[in-house]
């Protein structure tokens, strides 16, 4: 599979000229996004999501390095047809419809009419935007109904690559669902979603891959599997004889294996097979288990282990 | 063409904006004071008429262009409506390109409609002694004076490279520095007759910089042909030719300002 964003040692310093100060948003960042893939793009406020993708667009300037999009050079015009972007904010010119707005961007994309027309209503109707909302001014429309105009606007000339910025951020939790399914179904579309955002939750369900960044450095990348992976089962044992003997012979094959009361012990292992093995002893010991309970590491709990770890380093 | 697409759009904004319609209106107004003054004062009517119009045209002109030309840029980068143009398969000299077209019809429209409005005044508007001497009575002069729409068309060409000046600024100065650069520019501009003077100074450094004032900046005061057109004492020799160069005056320096303002844009970060 090609790669469709190829990222090589992208750097972006800014340089307060009054205070003398620079911020290195983004620093020696590497990454390769596959075609077909919803990356998610994750990191703490500040720590350079939004600088990268303005990059890539073309929006501000990389001090250094280079990237491609779609095997072209980022900033080449030609690839900018099959591309399309949802600012993190999205301000819109306010006194326009909604239809209006897609038609201008239409027309940027010199889709000529009548398909323009036939677009704007295929994408207004995919994003689920309330027909009498259509030709009303976005002045009016509530936080949902613009992130939803944001969305179709990008959908617009079909494209092959998205980068969203926060597509899903102060929705209610119902649009917010429906805003999850629309960006996840556009993998069956084919397409390579660039997905900037906090809600963890939501890039667990819909992305392949994860990079998180922090300080404008690459910490880790990997599929959600991946760096998910070490589910850890508890398993509580209950008993009048719960004896040393009992908790020596689990220690044995669990090592971290803990009396939490008088008649209770607490074991945590990674390794789901010994399980049967547990029950077997616990079973001879005239004891039983109280719980088997699995804990799977979210991402979140990647997340806040990973950054957490390099801040405590630097 | 995306560069069209991009004017039309940054025309219709403009024309959102309530103090386009407030100095337009104004304008309006005061042209129609023309007539009633020129009443008031019989044998200046015309000469008062013809001459207040087309100074309200200039200053209502100056004043919609300057407002409505420093923030055609900058209100796509605050409001970030940019980004969603930028990304797109859109250059950035067809933005620029956009926006400056926009700013020449903008000024057009209201150039057009104060312009309408007073011409159309000219043409009705005349008063002559009747039989009875000092009886005034209507009369419709039934013409459009040539020199009142040459007024009309150069002060349209003057505030065309008044926007292209002040869009210009637009893509390196905030609003408010540009208000100044280019009003002050107008000004400087105007005086012709006076940095003409400096060039021939004696003093070296004096008339150097006369010489880089006079001809590097927009020369304004050659559209002025009010003077010229009102007091016919003053000849201009070769009417035609002198109308015929400043309108290519305006196109050319117009074109420079856009090729700078593209190259400073296109390095601009948004
Ligand atoms: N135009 C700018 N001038 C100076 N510093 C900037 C500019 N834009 C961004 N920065 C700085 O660069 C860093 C990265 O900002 P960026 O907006 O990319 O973060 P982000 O990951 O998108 O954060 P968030 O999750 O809050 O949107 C921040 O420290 C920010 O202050
Ligand atoms: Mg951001």
């Amino acid at each position: 599979m090609a790669a469709a964003i190829s990222i090589q040692g992208l750097t972006k310093k800014y340089v307060d000229v009054w205070q003398k100060q620079e911020v290195i948003a983004v620093n020696n960042l590497n990454l390769e996004v596959q075609e077909g893939e919803i990356f998610g793009f994750l990191g703490r406020n500040g720590a350079g999501k939004t600088t990268t993708i303005k990059m890539l667009l073309g929006l501000v300037f990389p001090t250094a390095g280079d990237a491609t999009l779609l095997g072209k050079a980022m900033g080449d015009n030609s690839v900018k047809s099959q591309l399309a972007y949802l600012p993190e904010e999205t301000y819109f010119y306010d006194s326009m419809t909604g239809w209006d707005l897609l038609d201008y961007y239409g027309r940027l994309f010199r889709i000529p009419e009548p398909e323009r027309s036939r677009r704007v209503q295929i994408c207004l109707e995919k994003v689920r935007l309330q027909k009498d909302a259509w030709r009303r001014s976005i002045r009016g429309y509530s936080k949902g109904m613009r992130q939803r105009t944001g969305i179709a606007q990008a959908l617009i000339n079909d494209p092959k690559l998205l980068f969203l910025d926060e597509p899903t951020s102060g929705l209610d939790p119902i649009a917010h669902a429906e805003l999850r399914e629309i960006v996840a179904s556009l993998k069956d579309e084919g397409k390579t979603v660039f997905l900037s955002s906090h809600q963890l939750a939501d890039v667990e369900i819909i992305c392949s891959r994860v990079a998180i960044i922090h300080r404008g450095k690459l910490l880790t990348t990997g599929t959600i599997k991946e760096l998910t992976a070490g589910e850890r089962t508890e398993i509580v044992v209950q008993g009048k004889a719960v004896t040393n003997g009992l908790l020596g012979k689990l220690q044995a094959l669990v090592p971290d294996t803990e009396r939490t009361g008088s008649d209770t012990l607490m074991l945590r292992t990674e390794d789901d097979d010994k399980i049967s093995a547990i029950i077997d002893i616990v079973r001879g010991a005239e004891a039983h288990v109280l719980s088997i309970v699995p804990h799977r590491r979210a991402l979140e709990d990647v997340f806040v282990e990973t950054v957490r770890r390099e801040e405590a380093s630097a | 063409m995306v560069a069209i697409a991009i004017a039309r759009q940054t025309v219709r904004e403009a024309l959102r904006r309530r103090v386009f319609w407030i100095f337009l209106i104004v304008a309006v107004f005061l042209i129609g004071l023309g007539p009633v003054l020129g009443f008031l004062t019989p044998k200046e009517s015309q000469t008062i008429m013809r001459s207040l119009g087309l100074a309200v045209i200039l200053l209502a002109g100056l004043f919609i262009t300057i407002v409505t030309c420093i923030y055609l840029i900058p209100v796509e980068i605050e409001r970030r409506t940019i980004y969603t143009v930028l990304s797109k398969p859109v250059q950035r000299f067809e933005f620029v390109l956009g926006k400056f077209l926009g700013g020449f019809a903008i000024v057009f429209l209201s150039i057009a409609a104060m312009g309408a409005v007073f011409l159309a005044l000219v043409y009705f508007q005349g008063t002559t002694r009747g039989p009875d001497a000092g009886v005034l009575v209507w009369l419709t002069s039934g013409k459009f004076p040539k020199e009142m729409v040459l007024g009309v068309v150069l002060t349209f060409f003057q505030m065309m490279l008044l926007a292209a000046l002040t869009i210009f600024f637009s893509t390196f100065a905030t609003p408010v520095l540009n208000f100044f650069m280019s009003f002050g520019i107008f000004i400087v501009g105007n005086l012709s007759s006076v940095t003409e003077s400096l060039t021939t100074s004696k003093n070296g450094l004096t008339s150097a910089i006369g010489k880089i004032i006079h001809y590097m900046l927009p020369n304004f005061g050659n559209f002025n042909v009010q003077n010229a057109i009102i007091h016919p004492t003053t000849e201009i020799s070769n009417q035609g030719v002198f109308i015929r160069n400043n309108i290519i005056y305006a196109l050319i320096y117009s074109a420079v300002l856009l090729i700078l303002a593209v190259i400073i844009f296109d390095r601009r970060e948004v």
